[in-house]
C-alpha cells in the first residue's frame, strides 16, 4: 500500500473512530470530550492539506490515486470498492475537512452545557466519515452507500433535539424526501450497470466513450436524469427542496456544516462526477431544474423573518445556481461556486448562530422563554454589540451578493456567463436560464442586505434584549474570521490579484472538464469566454440595484415597506413568497391528503365492507362448515402432521438419547455395527 | 530431502519442541514458576512469526515423511490461534488447577505438535503417529480434574473409544501397505493406479475412515463426544471441539484426494475406480447432522449441547466431501474458519460463566442479559452465527456449502436435509438466548453485575466480532483459502 492509499484510508476512517469513541466512551472526559474529536479532525485537516499541496505539483496530470479492491463476487458479477483522487477530489476534501474542523471548534462553545454533548460530536464524526466516503469513492455503488450514511447522520442531527415535535417531524421529512430522490438514483445506477457492467465512474465514462450506448442514447439520458434525482433530493432542488428549510431545526453549527456547506453540496459534487456521461438532453433537464430552484428559492427568501430560514432558502437558491451551471456545461463555474459558496455560506450560518447564541443568552438572562431568538423582528442594532460577527457576516454577504473583490462575484459571474452562452447557442425558451440567473442575483443581493440591515443596523427593536447581548467567545469568532477571509476573491485567484478575473490556481487545477456523451466542451467554453464581459456588466448592475433597493427599504427607510407589501399583496405576490409558493400546501393537497384519504377509504372498504360484510358473512358460513371439518382437521392435520413433526423431533431426540447411554460397550457396539452396515450397504462390485 | 537439510523447513515445529521443554524446565526452578504462561505465549508468538515466514513454501522433508505446503500452513494457523486463545482463557479458568498448570500447558503444546504433524503427514506411519500424538495427551487432558468422577470417566471412555478407532484404522492402513507395498501416500496412489483391486481399496478406505471419523466425531463414531466434552474441563472441551477436528479434516482431505481419486491431486474430479465414496459421505453427512441436532434438542447442559452442536456442524462440513473439486474444499475451509470463531467464542463465554457461577446448565444462564449485557450480546451473535442466520458469517458459510451441491447438481436431498436441520437447530440455540434474555414473571434472579476478566472478555468479543466482519467482507478470507489450496506434489 502506498502512502496516498494510506492517507486516504486515514482520512476516511479517522472520523469514524471519533464517532466510535464518542459513542462508547464519550462520557469519560465529560465536558472536555470534544478534545478527542477536535484532535482527530485536526489530523484529517492536516492530511487533506498534504493532498492539497500536491495541486501545485505541475507534473501531475492524471489522478493521484485510483485503487480498488474486490468487495465480494457472486460469480455472476463482482462488486468493487475503491478510491479515486484527482484535483477535484482534493479541493472537495479540503473544503469538507476545513469546515468540519471549524464547525467542531465552533460547537465546543455553541453546544456547551448540552446534556447530549458527546453524542453530538459522535454524530458529527459519523457525518464527516460518510461525507469523506462520498468524496473519495470511485464508483457509484460506494458513493451510494455513503450517500445513505450522510442521509442517516443528517437525520440524526436534524432531530438532535428530538424532544421538540418540530425537530422530530423535520428529520422524518428530510429522510423521506431524500428517499424519493435516492430511489431514482438507485434505479439509474442499475440501468447503467446492466448496460455497461460496472459501477466505476471512470469505467462508465470509458464505456460511454467507446459507444456502449450507441444508438440508445435515450436510455443514457433517462439513466442520467434518474441518477441526478439523487442530487435533486440531497441538494434540495425543486421539487424536492421542501426538506431543507425544515432541517434548520437542527443545531446551527450543523446547519452550517451539513445543510449549507457540505452535505447539500454532495448532490452537486455527484453531478460533477457524473457530468462526463450526462447527455445534452439530460443536461438540459438539469439546467432547467437548477434555474427554477435558483430563482424560486430567492423569491421566497425575501419575505422570511426567521434568520435561519432566509439563509436556508438562500442555500437552496445558490445550489440551484451550481446545478444550473453544470446543466449549461459550465463545469468549472459550477464546481467553483460550490467551493466559494461553502466558505461564505458556512460563514453566514455560523454568524447567524453567533447572533442566535447571543440572543438566546440575553433572553435567558431576562427569563424570557417565549420570544423567538431567531426572529429578525426582535433584533436590530446589533452592530455595536457584536463587531466581529458583524464584520464577518458583512464580508460573507458581499461575497454572496456578487460584489467584486469577493469570491462569490467570480464564481457567480462565471455561471451567468455560462447561461448567457447557452442562450446564444440554443436561443428560444432558453432565455429563461439567464433571466433566472440574473434575477436571482438581484434578489439575492436584496434579501441578504435586508438580513444585514434588519439584524445589525437601525435602532434595536427590543432595547431590553439588546442590552444583554454580548459578542460570542473566541472559539466561535475564530471560525468566523477564518471563513470570512476565505470569502475574499484573491484566495482563489492567486497568483494573480485582478479582482475581476477568475483565472488563478483554482481554474488551473479544475480545468474545463471532459465530456463523453456528446457535448462539445470546447465550444461551450469558447461561448462562456465570449459572454464573459456582458455577464460581468449585467451582474454588476443587478447586484448594485439589489443592494440599493434594499438599503432604501431597510437602512434609510425611505420607502414604507409595509405599505408596499400591502399593495403587492393585492395581487397576492407577498403571500405567494411568504407561503413559499404554496409548495408545501400543494404537496399536502396533492400527495398527503389524497394519500390519507385513500388510506381511509381503503380502510373503510377493508373493514366496513370487506371485513364486516363479506368476511364475517363468509365466516358465518365457514363456521358451520368448520365445525364439521374441525374435528377432521384437529384430529388429523393438527394432531398428526403438524404436531407430529414436533412430536417426531421430540420423540426421535428422546429415542436417540438412549443411544447415548453412557455405557462404553454400547458405544463400541454402535461403532462396529455402523461400520459393518456402511460396508455392506455401499459395497458395489 | 535429507534429514539435515530438512531442518530449515522445520523451524516452527522445532520452536514448539523447545517451548515444550522449556515450560517443563521453568517449572522446576522455583523463582521462575510464575513465568510458565508468559513463556508459553512468547513461544507461541515466535512460532507464529516463524509460521508467517514459511508462507507459500512447498517442500517434502525428512525422507518424504512430512511435507510443508500452503495447505498445511493454513491449518497450522488455525491450530496456533486455537491453542493460544485457549491457553489465554485457561489461565483464568477455575477448572484448571494452579498446581497442574505445567502439565496442562505442556500437554496442550504437545497436542499442538501432533496437530502440526497431522496436517502435514504424507506417510501412513507418520499419519498414525501424529494421530496418536494428538490422542494420548488428549486422554490425559480430559481427565485433568483428578477428583471429578465425570472427568475420570471422560478420560477412560476417550481412551477406550480412541484405541478402538485407531486399531481399526491401523488395520486399514496395513491393507493399503499390503496392496501397494509403500507407506508414502503419493507412491500408494501411483501403485493403486497400476495394480489395484476395487474391493480392497474400498475396504481399506472404510477402515481408515473410522480413525478419521472418530477424530472429527462423524456418525457413527461420534459416541464418545458428548461424554468426553461434558466431563473434561471446559477449556479443554473448547480445544477438542476445534483443534483435533480441524486436523481430522486436514488429514481426511489429504488422504482422500491423494489416494482415493483418479488424478491424485487437489484438482481431482473423480473417485478412484469409481469407489463411490461421495455417496457414502453424503449419507454420513445427513446422519451426522441429524443425530447431532436431534440429540442437542433435549440437552440442559450447555457443554453437552455445544458438543452435539459441534457434531451437527461436522455433518454440515461433510457436505463438502460429496462433491470432488476445489470449490467444495474452498467452502469447507471457509466454514472451518467461521466454525472456529463462532464455536470458540461460545465456549469462551461458557468458560466464563462456569468460572463465575459454577454452572453448566442452561437454567444457570438465566438473567445473564441483565448481569452482563455486553457478554450476552456477543453470545447472541455467536449463537445466531452457529444457527446460520444473517447477518453473521455462519450464514455465508452455510451458503457456500449448499452452493457446492447446487452447482454440482447432485444430492439435492442432502441440501433439503441440511436446511431442515438448520431449522431444528434454531430451537436449541435460541433456548440459550431465551434463558439469557427472557424471564417468567414470577422468576427472581440476581441482577448483580458480573465482572469479566478483560482477557477473557476481549477474546470472546474479538472472536464473535469476526463472525460479523466476515458477513460483510469475506473476500480476503476466500482469497487466502484459494491460495492455501495447494498440496506439495512431486
Amino acid at each position: 500500500m502506498d502512502n496516498s492509499t494510506l492517507f486516504a484510508l486515514l482520512i476516511l476512517f479517522l472520523p469514524f473512530t471519533a464517532f466510535l469513541y464518542q459513542l462508547f466512551f464519550g462520557k469519560k472526559l465529560g465536558a472536555q470530550t470534544h478534545l478527542v474529536s477536535l484532535g482527530i479532525m485536526g489530523i484529517v485537516l492536516a492530511l487533506s492539506l498534504g493532498f492539497f499541496f500536491q495541486l501545485f505539483n505541475h507534473d501531475l496530470t492524471g489522478p493521484i490515486l485510483d485503487v480498488s479492491g474486490e468487495w465480494f463476487s457472486t460469480g455472476a458479477f463482482t462488486l468493487e470498492l475503491g478510491f479515486y483522487i484527482d484535483k477535484v477530489t482534493i479541493i472537495m476534501l479540503m473544503v469538507v475537512s476545513l469546515i468540519s474542523f471549524l464547525v467542531h471548534l465552533y460547537s465546543t462553545a455553541y453546544m456547551k452545557d448540552d446534556p447530549r454533548y458527546s453524542r453530538y460530536f459522535a454524530f458529527l464524526g459519523l457525518f464527516t466519515f460518510s461525507m469523506n466516503g462520498i468524496i473519495l469513492s470511485n464508483s457509484l455503488i460506494m458513493m451510494y452507500l455513503f450517500w445513505e450514511l450522510v442521509g442517516l447522520s443528517s437525520y440524526l442531527l436534524i432531530g438532535f433535539w428530538f424532544e421538540k415535535n418540530s425537530a422530530a417531524n423535520a428529520c422524518k421529512k428530510a429522510f423521506l424526501t431524500n428517499r424519493v430522490g435516492d430511489i431514482g438514483m438507485f434505479i439509474g445506477m442499475l440501468l447503467i450497470f446492466f448496460t455497461v457492467g460496472t459501477f466505476s465512474i471512470n469505467g462508465i465514462t470509458g464505456a460511454v466513450t467507446n459507444g456502449a450506448f450507441e444508438g440508445n442514447m435515450q436510455l443514457l439520458s433517462i439513466a442520467g436524469v434518474l441518477v441526478f434525482m439523487g442530487a435533486v433530493g440531497k441538494s434540495a432542488q425543486f421539487p424536492l427542496h421542501i426538506w431543507l428549510p425544515d432541517a434548520m431545526e437542527g443545531p446551527t453549527p450543523v446547519s452550517a456544516l451539513i445543510h449549507a456547506a457540505t452535505m447539500v453540496a454532495a448532490g452537486v459534487y455527484m453531478t460533477v462526477r457524473i457530468f462526463p456521461f450526462l447527455t445534452p438532453d439530460a443536461l438540459q433537464v438539469v439546467a432547467v431544474i437548477g434555474g427554477i430552484t435558483a430563482l424560486g428559492a430567492a423569491l421566497i427568501a425575501i419575505t422570511q423573518m426567521d434568520i435561519k430560514a432566509v439563509l436556508a432558502y438562500s442555500t437552496i437558491s445558490q445550489l440551484g445556481y451550481m446545478i444550473m451551471a453544470l446543466g449549461v456545461g459550465a463545469y468549472q463555474a459550477g464546481f467553483f461556486h460550490l467551493v466559494t459558496h461553502a466558505m461564505f455560506k458556512a460563514c453566514l450560518f455560523l454568524c447567524s448562530g453567533s447572533v442566535i447564541h447571543a440572543m438566546h443568552h440575553s433572553l435567558h438572562h431576562l427569563g424570557d422563554h417565549h420570544t423567538d431568538p431567531q426572529d429578525m423582528g426582535n433584533m436590530g442594532g446589533l452592530k455595536s454589540k457584536m463587531p466581529i460577527t458583524y464584520t464577518a457576516m458583512l464580508i460573507a454577504t458581499l461575497a454572496i451578493s456578487g460584489v467584486p473583490f469577493f469570491s462569490g462575484f467570480l464564481s457567480k459571474d462565471a455561471i451567468l456567463a455560462g447561461t448567457l452562452s447557452y442562450y446564444h447557442t440554443y436561443h428560444g425558451w432558453t432565455i429563461f436560464l439567464p433571466i433566472a440567473g440574473f434575477g436571482a442575483a438581484m434578489v439575492t443581493a436584496f434579501y441578504m442586505f435586508r438580513l444585514i440591515f434588519k439584524t445589525f443596523h437601525g435602532k434595536p427593536v427590543k432595547p431590553e434584549i439588546h442590552e444583554h447581548v454580548h459578542e460570542s467567545p473566541l472559539a466561535m469568532t475564530a471560525p468566523l474570521i477564518v471563513l470570512s477571509v476565505l470569502s475574499l476573491a484573491v484566495v482563489f485567484t492567486l497568483p494573480q490579484i485582478n479582482p475581476l478575473d477568475g483565472h488563478g490556481w483554482f481554474a488551473h487545477a479544475v480545468g474545463n472538464g471532459a465530456h463523453a456523451a456528446g457535448l462539445d466542451i470546447k465550444h461551450v467554453n469558447d461561448g462562456i469566454h465570449h459572454a464573459h464581459h456582458d455577464a460581468m456588466n449585467i451582474s454588476l448592475i443587478v447586484a448594485t440595484l439589489g443592494i440599493l433597493v434594499s438599503s432604501l427599504f431597510y437602512l434609510f427607510k425611505i420607502v414604507n415597506v409595509e405599505k408596499l407589501t400591502s399593495i403587492l399583496n393585492l395581487i397576492g405576490l407577498y403571500s405567494l413568497s411568504k407561503n413559499k409558493f404554496y409548495i408545501d400546501a400543494i404537496y399536502n393537497a396533492l400527495l398527503y391528503k389524497p394519500f390519507m384519504w385513500f388510506s381511509k377509504l381503503a380502510s373503510t372498504i377493508d373493514w366496513d365492507i370487506y371485513d364486516q360484510k363479506i368476511v364475517d358473512g363468509w365466516g358465518w358460513i365457514t363456521m358451520k362448515i368448520s365445525v364439521k371439518s374441525q374435528e377432521a382437521d384437529y384430529n388429523w392435520l393438527d394432531q398428526k402432521i403438524v404436531d407430529g413433526f414436533g412430536r417426531f423431533a421430540n420423540y426421535f431426540g428422546n429415542e436417540l438419547r438412549t443411544t447415548q447411554s453412557g455405557v462404553v460397550q454400547n458405544y463400541l457396539m454402535g461403532g462396529i455395527v455402523g461400520l459393518v452396515a456402511i460396508i455392506l450397504i455401499f459395497q458395489q462390485f | 530431502m535429507s534429514n539435515f537439510s530438512s531442518i530449515a523447513y522445520y523451524i516452527p515445529e522445532l520452536i514448539l519442541v523447545i517451548l515444550i521443554l522449556s515450560v517443563i524446565v521453568i517449572d522446576l526452578i522455583p523463582s521462575l514458576q510464575d513465568l510458565k504462561f508468559p513463556v508459553a505465549f512468547i513461544g507461541l508468538g515466535l512460532l507464529a512469526l516463524a509460521l508467517n515466514l514459511s508462507h507459500g513454501v512447498k517442500a517434502s522433508i525428512f525422507m518424504d515423511l512430512i511435507v510443508v505446503d500452503p495447505f498445511s500452513h493454513f491449518f497450522k494457523w488455525i491450530f496456533v490461534l486455537a491453542t493460544a486463545s485457549i491457553l489465554l482463557v485457561s489461565r483464568y479458568s477455575v477448572e484448571v488447577e494452579e498446581e497442574n498448570h505445567v502439565e496442562y500447558i505442556s500437554l496442550m503444546l504437545m497436542i499442538l505438535l501432533g496437530l502440526f504433524l497431522m496436517a502435514s503427514s504424507t506417510n501412513l506411519l507418520m499419519i498414525y503417529l501424529a494421530i496418536e500424538l494428538v490422542s494420548i495427551p488428549s486422554y490425559i487432558l480430559a481427565g485433568m480434574k483428578k477428583n471429578d468422577r465425570a472427568s475420570n470417566e471422560a478420560s477412560l471412555k476417550y481412551v477406550i473409544f480412541g484405541s478402538f478407532a485407531s486399531g481399526l484404522m491401523l488395520f486399514g492402513l496395513s491393507w493399503l501397505y499390503g496392496i501397494s507395498g509403500s507407506t508414502n501416500i503419493l507412491d500408494i496412489h501411483a501403485a493403486l493406479l497400476t495394480n489395484g483391486n476395487q474391493f480392497l481399496v474400498y475396504m481399506s478406505l472404510m477402515m481408515i475412515m473410522v480413525g478419521f471419523g472418530y477424530k472429527i466425531s462423524m456418525a457413527p463414531f461420534h459416541y464418545w463426544t458428548p461424554d468426553v466434552y461434558e466431563g473434561s474441563p471446559t477449556p479443554v472441551t473448547a480445544f477438542f471441539s476445534i483443534g483435533p477436528k480441524a486436523a481430522g479434516f486436514a488429514i481426511l482431505i489429504r488422504v482422500l484426494y491423494t489416494i482415493f481419486t483418479n488424478d491424485g491431486s487437489l484438482n481431482a474430479t473423480s473417485p478412484l475406480y469409481d469407489v463411490n465414496w461421495t455417496l457414502i459421505f453424503a449419507v454420513l453427512a445427513a446422519i451426522t447432522m441429524t443425530i447431532g441436532n436431534f440429540l442437542a434438542l433435549h440437552q440442559e447442559n450447555v457443554k453437552r449441547l455445544l458438543a452435539f452442536s459441534s457434531i451437527s456442524h461436522v455433518g454440515f462440513m461433510l457436505i463438502a466431501f460429496t462433491v470432488i473439486g476445489t470449490e467444495a474444499l474452498t467452502a469447507l475451509l471457509f466454514y472451518l474458519v467461521i466454525y472456529f470463531f463462532m464455536t470458540l467464542s461460545a465456549f469462551i463465554i461458557a468458560i466464563f460463566i462456569k468460572n463465575k457461577l459454577d454452572t453448566d446448565t442452561i437454567d444457570g444462564w438465566k438473567g445473564l442479559a441483565i448481569r452482563n449485557p455486553l457478554i450476552s450480546a456477543f453470545m447472541v451473535i455467536s449463537l445466531v452465527s452457529l444457527a446460520g442466520l444473517p447477518p453473521t458469517a455462519g450464514f455465508v458459510g452455510k451458503f457456500y456449502l449448499l452452493a457446492v451441491l447446487f452447482r454440482a447438481k447432485t444430492f439435492y436431498w442432502l441440501a433439503v436435509v441440511a436446511i431442515l436441520n438448520s431449522i431444528v437447530s434454531l430451537y436449541y440455540y435460541f433456548k440459550i438466548i431465551k434463558s439469557m434474555y427472557f424471564l417468567n414473571e414470577e422468576e427472581e434472579v440476581s441482577s448483580e453485575p458480573l465482572e469479566v476478566n478483560p482477557y477473557v472478555k476481549w477474546t470472546a468479543i474479538l472472536f464473535s466480532a469476526q463472525t460479523l466482519l466476515f458477513y460483510f467482507y469475506w473476500t480476503p478470507l476466500i482469497e487466502f483459502i484459494n491460495r492455501s489450496l495447494s498440496f506439495w506434489n512431486s
